[in-house]
């Protein structure tokens, strides 16, 4: 004992004299970081923070370096978007006034991506669509000069917003249509009931001039799309229960749907199907479309992917199979993918574990457990 | 006219007095043929022979069967189309709100069958509202469930949209009727 205390007192003094010997570390100023130049594998993770959703966010993440670079507040079911010219996040959520309770506000508020200040705010009536996040809750405009957002109350219908003086410029009915798909320059298509998509044609001050209806292309009963597009070049995709693709170009003034194309082959229809909440990501450049998919019924179309398939978008040859389970991950709700030419694949796991994926080699470089609890949304800007 | 028509009838006049929109009726509709079927309803057999409960919800993106008699499990056969915290885990019970909450006037609907007695009923999935999310019971089951173009069979938009405080707080399943085949 008296050994150990003789020791101890020893090692003691042989600290403080050696600390002694070095230079005293400087004074520190505290300081608030702006943000680094923008990476080729940032994502955008949206946590609904499904077990308190009034607390949603957006935490901005570095595929390279695996570093949180900041949050962006989300409040209550909200929907995300980034605008054209990559300045801006968007989010249209819900605040109360008493935290869990009290007065709904609801809101579009912009964020400065280069400081993630908030840099201005639209409130809205109290309508707008409270739901999991899609590209189609709240949309740009081509242009940036307007935004659109989805209302159900429970009719459906959409708000023009004015980006420039922060301003909500009318309300248009949508007939039982829903969400806000961008159409063209100044055109705003919806998904409805009957398989159609309804387009709106704006004029120059947000108003409309005409509204269309496509031909039926899918069938609600039968076998319903996922409201969950995938951006696609000139437009998006849409894939159904079943695992058919529909590939739609939305640039000009009217939507041209193309004919639709399987992700299964006979034997696998049926049996394995595309499901969770982001159903799909495209990385353009390589043409390429990556499905979470999973074996079983048509009401599992919310349950996540226990394998990733790969496919050829000119081809619609799948590439690749991979099971998420020989890189030790849960099934998957969530994937996206970025858009250079050494692509990074992200996925979001039942239990929240976010993965990051070399997109062509098929496998993890890098998980992460706390970047949110249910992180089932991600944009690449 | 019992509570629950009631509720409706009440809820359902003061939200027709704000929303005059074609979606609204349709869904109206059936809400309303749904809730007057409720005094002719079979007794609950399997909720009243339930077991001593046990929390155990259903997790997050997998697909529960039914075949539980326990209100308090995720695949307890009313439950057949249900996303989110149940509320027999949150001090109400699978067709009642807790206390403080307020039910919600406008649902979405599905059809379940009970193994107890071999019936399809149909089902209204009312949220309870204005209070944070209980967080308990995690349970989402899709059995045909359709995405939000056919609002009232979508389980994923806040069924609490309505009401005066629409914060989210946990669901329950109220049977409506028998289904007829």
């Amino acid at each position: 004992m008296r050994i150990g205390q003789f020791a101890a007192g020893a090692l003691a003094s042989l600290i403080c004299a050696s600390a002694l010997a070095t230079e005293p570390l400087s004074s520190e100023e505290l300081s608030v970081e702006s943000m680094p130049p923008k990476g080729n594998h940032w994502v955008y993770v949206i946590d609904e923070a499904f077990y308190n959703e009034i607390d949603s966010r957006v935490r901005v993440f570095d595929g390279d370096t695996y570093r949180h670079l900041g949050q962006i507040d989300a409040g209550f079911n909200p929907g995300v978007i980034i605008s054209p010219d990559g300045k801006t996040t968007a989010v249209t959520t819900t605040y109360f006034s008493r935290g869990g309770h009290g007065t709904r506000t609801d809101i579009v508020e912009f964020t400065d991506n280069s400081s993630l200040a908030i840099a201005g705010e639209i409130v809205l009536p109290t309508k707008r669509a409270q739901m999991q996040p899609t590209y189609f809750n709240l949309a740009y405009a081509p242009s940036g000069r307007f935004a659109y957002v989805a209302y159900i109350t429970p009719a459906l219908s959409f708000g023009v917003l004015d980006t420039a003086n922060k301003k909500v410029v009318t309300e248009i009915d949508t007939a039982g249509c829903a969400l806000v798909i961008p159409t063209g320059p100044s055109a705003v298509s919806s998904l409805c009931d009957s398989g159609r998509l309804l387009t709106v044609t704006l004029d120059g001050t947000g108003h409309e001039v005409s509204r269309a209806l496509s031909d039926a292309f899918f069938n609600a009963d039968s076998d319903p799309i996922f409201v969950q597009g995938i951006p696609a070049a000139g437009g998006y995709t849409f894939l159904s229960f079943n695992g058919q693709v529909y590939p739609i170009d939305f640039s000009g003034d009217k939507p041209v749907i193309s004919s639709p194309w399987p992700l299964v082959n006979a034997a696998e229809r049926g049996v394995w199907r595309p499901g969770g909440q982001q159903v799909g990501a495209i990385n353009r450049r390589l043409g390429r479309l990556y499905v979470p998919m999973h074996r079983g019924g048509e009401e599992t179309h919310k349950e996540g992917g226990t394998e990733i398939w790969v496919f050829d978008l000119d081809s619609h040859k799948r590439l690749e199979r991979w099971p998420v389970s020989a890189e030790h991950l849960n099934p998957v709700i969530a994937i996206q993918v970025t858009q250079d030419d050494k692509p990074l694949l992200f996925t979001g796991g039942e239990d929240g574990t976010v993965a990051v994926w070399d997109a062509k080699a098929g496998h993890v470089r890098h998980t992460e457990k706390t970047l949110g609890q249910s992180p089932w949304f991600f944009l690449t800007p | 006219m019992n509570p629950i028509d009631r509720l409706f009838e009440k809820s359902s006049r003061s939200l027709a007095q704000r929303t005059a929109r074609r979606g609204f009726l349709g869904l109206l509709g059936q809400v309303l043929t749904g809730s007057v079927l409720i005094p002719l309803l079979p007794i609950d057999r399997v909720n009243r022979a339930e077991a001593a409960p046990t929390k155990s919800g259903g997790a997050i993106g997998a697909t529960p069967k039914s075949g539980s008699n326990d209100p308090q499990n995720c695949e307890y056969w009313k439950y057949c189309a249900i996303d989110g915290f149940l509320c027999s885990c949150c001090g109400g019970s699978s067709h009642s709100c807790p206390p403080g909450t307020t039910a919600s006037p406008i649902t979405w609907i599905g059809t379940c069958q009970n193994p107890g007695d071999g019936r399809d009923y149909i089902v209204s999935y009312n949220d309870c509202c204005g209070k944070t999310s209980c967080g308990n019971c995690e349970c989402n089951r899709n059995e045909r469930e359709k995405p939000l173009y056919r609002l009232s069979r979508n389980n994923d938009v806040n069924w609490c949209m309505a009401n005066s405080d629409a914060n989210y707080h946990c669901s329950v399943s109220v049977i409506l009727g028998v289904s007829e085949k």
